[in-house]
């Protein structure tokens, strides 16, 4: 069988996977998920090179595979800043994604073959955690606008979810890297005044810049009923760091939008898939509470050891995300994250920062800065 | 006045080197509390806190201080008001956070050397208000001019406002910190973050026994204190050899630390740490898929060694974890230093190395050591690239008269 054929094969049943699940709530069985997972890990191993000799040291190649999803072996997220990490003539690429900053060389690029997988493994989870009252919104946007940054793929995903999910009023408020409060202010007080409920999709820093400016002004407004938040990304490289239950309450006093309908979306540009906070899910671990995120069951997620070894429930490790929609890229990733696996979904506990140098007087953020 | 300034310089001295003699007894019942105590703060085993304070004790010895009075000082004597006598500051406070094992003791003992009051902010384990206990025993002065007391920078921030000199020790956003807030307007040094490499030269590789011997005092120095000490080193330069291959040196070197693990078993390691290490190990696993390097481990990942990683990568400032990196020469090591703006505190060399002061100077190293000696610094030795005992002292000059 060509590659070709071996991939649209694959991409045909991931598509009806997620179809399935988005239109039927029908997720596949644990032997379902094996037997996907396991066939696209062959393909990659047969078609992407630089994935494949990764998997050889740990004995696998096509003729030897693992017995289990669970054992092929996550790629750590940063060589998707080495190499192109691919199983197709990445020339060929529908849709491009780059990490945001960074401060070791190249950004981190995911190559996807074809955007249908992208857009439907978007759209379905979007749509189950965002709109549950399956309503058309109005898009306020404070995310990168793809028509300046092509290959966000948070801008990417917004722009498509409001093309599917949106009244066709969609706004954009970040210009390159200035947020347009005035703009935002106009277009928000607009829904307001038509009674348009509105999503309102913003990284955290943006969305604290908003609300700083709003309470600068002195300015609040209540955003229509059923309005909706989509907070993501954190505080990534950034010096200002608010917590999430602080931030939350300020937006709730700008904007009007209670905490419960402010959802936070986890995802990265390595994959294709995303997790979102289900409200109300809150867990405790390792002396804090935060809430659960929940995957569509396309996505998988383990928490490992220094060994890699799977952590039980509830135990904090390196979290890998093995995301089926990554057919053409590589399907396990071993991230920067920290987690901990929960019953119903995971609990992210921020970015691993290495070891805490004490010395006289030691600290690795201290070191990486200076 | 301080509460030392009538006492004779020998009486403080000897005091301080026989209390430290009394520390040295890793049976002193003071000194296995305070084990106890610093090994529950930093997560180290137990015989990397016994190495360390062997280490400190051992260090300091009442002829070790007179050496150092003389270097910086001159004449001890001046201390006691002979000729072109020498003063104390007055009240000196001496802060340590997030720093190793018992960092602020031998800065307090050249303060008290130096006849100064000294107050010390102490760590959870208490080592040091269980040492100035021991010094009072020895001096009972030292329970007048020594505060020992475990506070809250921001809450206990007015604790300063009477002193003359600041010393602090800890992350550099901290010293920062204490630098702007100080409105007593006393003259603070900071010992901030800083970092320590070593190189492997060329003849040392051309012998089997050197070449293990290197190898091994490098592993102790990289294994000590989980790498978190400011003398840890991060990285090895390994001079370009005809006799060596990098992967032979590799390891070799990876044989010496997991001997180092034997001897100085693994602490506790945050879940962090632990998946910084993993993905290291991972990433590096992939670059030598790639071509390049390699990652030598055991299965426990109790260490890690990094073969040849990319010239952009700062070094990895992880627990066990040093980065190997194959150079034609030392100014190789001079770039890196450069391009990654490290703060170096030590550079660890073997016997056969060819390294000068001058150059040793170019990337701001306070030392330069053996390898295997790395965490065992002489108490001469000046933290930082700083004076040990000047600092802590003030002159009076009159004109006419030489010093």
């Amino acid at each position: 069988m060509s590659r070709e054929r071996e991939a649209a094969d694959l991409d045909e049943r991931i598509l009806a996977t997620i179809d399935a699940w988005h239109r039927h709530g029908r997720s596949p069985s644990d032997a379902e998920f094996d037997d996907l997972a396991l066939a696209i890990f062959a393909h990659q191993l047969r078609y992407n090179a630089a994935y494949a000799a990764y998997c050889a040291g740990y004995g696998f190649s096509p003729n030897a595979l693992p017995a289990s999803w669970r054992a092929i072996p996550p790629l750590p997220a940063r060589a998707y800043k080495e190499a192109a990490i691919a199983a197709f003539p990445i020339e060929r690429a529908e849709l491009v994604f780059e990490s945001s900053g960074t401060t070791l060389g190249d950004p981190s690029r995911q190559y996807v073959e074809d955007r249908r997988l992208y857009d439907a493994a978007l759209l379905a989870a979007f749509e189950r955690a965002m709109l549950p009252e399956g309503e058309r919104l109005r898009y306020l946007l404070l995310v990168p606008n793809p028509a300046q940054r092509t290959h966000s793929s948070l801008g990417y995903m917004m722009g498509r979810v409001a093309a599917a999910f949106g009244d066709g009023e969609t706004g954009w408020y970040l210009d390159e890297d200035r947020l347009l409060v005035d703009a935002f202010m106009a277009d928000a007080g607009d829904a307001c005044d038509r009674e348009r409920p509105v999503c309102l999709a913003a990284t955290a820093f943006s969305l604290l810049h908003l609300v700083e400016t709003l309470e600068e002004r002195g300015a609040t407004m209540r955003l229509p009923a059923r309005s909706r938040i989509m907070e993501t990304g954190g505080f990534k490289g950034r010096t200002r760091v608010v917590a999430r239950d602080e931030l939350y309450a300020r937006v709730e006093r700008a904007l009007g939008v209670p905490s419960e309908r402010i959802i936070a979306e986890y995802g990265m540009s390595e994959l294709c898939s995303q997790y979102y906070d289900r409200p109300g899910s809150e867990r405790s671990i390792a002396g804090t509470t935060h809430r659960v995120k929940t995957a569509p069951p396309w996505l998988r997620a383990r928490a490992l050891d220094e060994r890699e070894r799977d952590l039980p429930p509830g135990s904090v490790g390196a979290l890998v995300h093995i995301d089926l929609a990554n057919r053409s890229s590589c399907l396990a990733l071993l991230t920067e994250d920290l987690g901990a696996l929960v019953d119903d979904g995971i609990v992210l506990l921020g970015r691993e920062s290495g070891a805490q140098l004490r010395g006289c007087s030691l600290d690795a953020e201290d070191l990486r800065r200076s | 006045m301080t509460a030392l300034s009538a006492l004779p310089l020998r009486t403080i001295v000897s005091a301080i080197g026989d209390a430290a003699a009394r520390w040295c007894d890793a049976d002193f019942p003071p000194r296995v509390r305070a084990t106890s105590g610093i090994v529950e703060r930093t997560g180290y085993a137990m015989p990397a806190v016994e190495y360390a304070l062997d280490a400190l004790f051992g260090a300091i010895r009442s002829d070790a201080i007179f050496e150092t009075i003389r270097r910086e000082l001159g004449d001890p004597a001046r201390l006691d008001g002979a000729a072109a006598p020498i003063y104390p500051l007055g009240r000196v406070a001496i802060l340590s956070s997030r720093t190793t094992i018992g960092v602020a003791i031998p800065a307090m003992c050249f303060a008290l050397a130096a006849k100064n009051d000294v107050l010390v902010k102490d760590r959870e384990d208490a080592l040091v208000s269980a040492f100035a206990r021991t010094l009072a025993e020895e001096l009972d002065a030292f329970a007048d001019a020594l505060e020992v007391a475990a506070w809250d920078g921001a809450r206990d921030a007015a604790r300063l406002h009477d002193v003359d000199l600041i010393v602090a020790f800890g992350k550099d956003e901290t010293i920062a910190r204490i630098t702007a807030d100080n409105a007593g307007g006393a003259r603070t040094i900071g010992f901030g973050s800083r970092t320590s490499l070593g190189f492997l030269d060329e003849a040392a590789q051309r012998d089997d026994r050197a070449l293990d011997a290197a190898l091994a005092g490098a592993a102790r120095d990289a294994s000590l204190y989980e790498g978190e000490g400011c003398m840890s080193p991060h990285a090895l330069f390994i001079e370009r050899s005809a006799a060596r291959t990098p992967n032979e040196i590799a390891e070799r070197f990876a044989r010496a630390m997991e001997s180092a693990a034997t001897e100085f078993p693994v602490g506790q390691r945050s879940a962090a740490s632990r998946a910084a290490m993993l993905q290291a190990r991972n990433l590096a696993a992939f670059r030598a898929a790639a071509g390049r390097g390699g990652a030598w481990c055991d299965d426990a990942l109790t260490y890690l060694l990094l073969l040849d990683p990319p010239e952009l990568e700062p070094p990895p400032f992880l627990p066990r974890t040093v980065a190997l990196i194959p150079v034609p020469s030392f100014d190789e090591l001079l770039r890196y230093v450069e391009r990654h703006a490290l703060p170096i505190e030590s550079l660890g060399v073997t016997g056969t190395g060819r390294i000068d002061t001058e150059r040793a100077a170019r990337i701001g190293a306070a030392r330069i050591a053996a390898l295997g000696e790395m965490q065992r610094p002489p108490l001469q030795a000046h933290h930082g690239g700083r004076l040990r005992i000047a600092e802590y002292v003030r002159f009076l000059d009159r004109d006419g008269e030489p010093e």
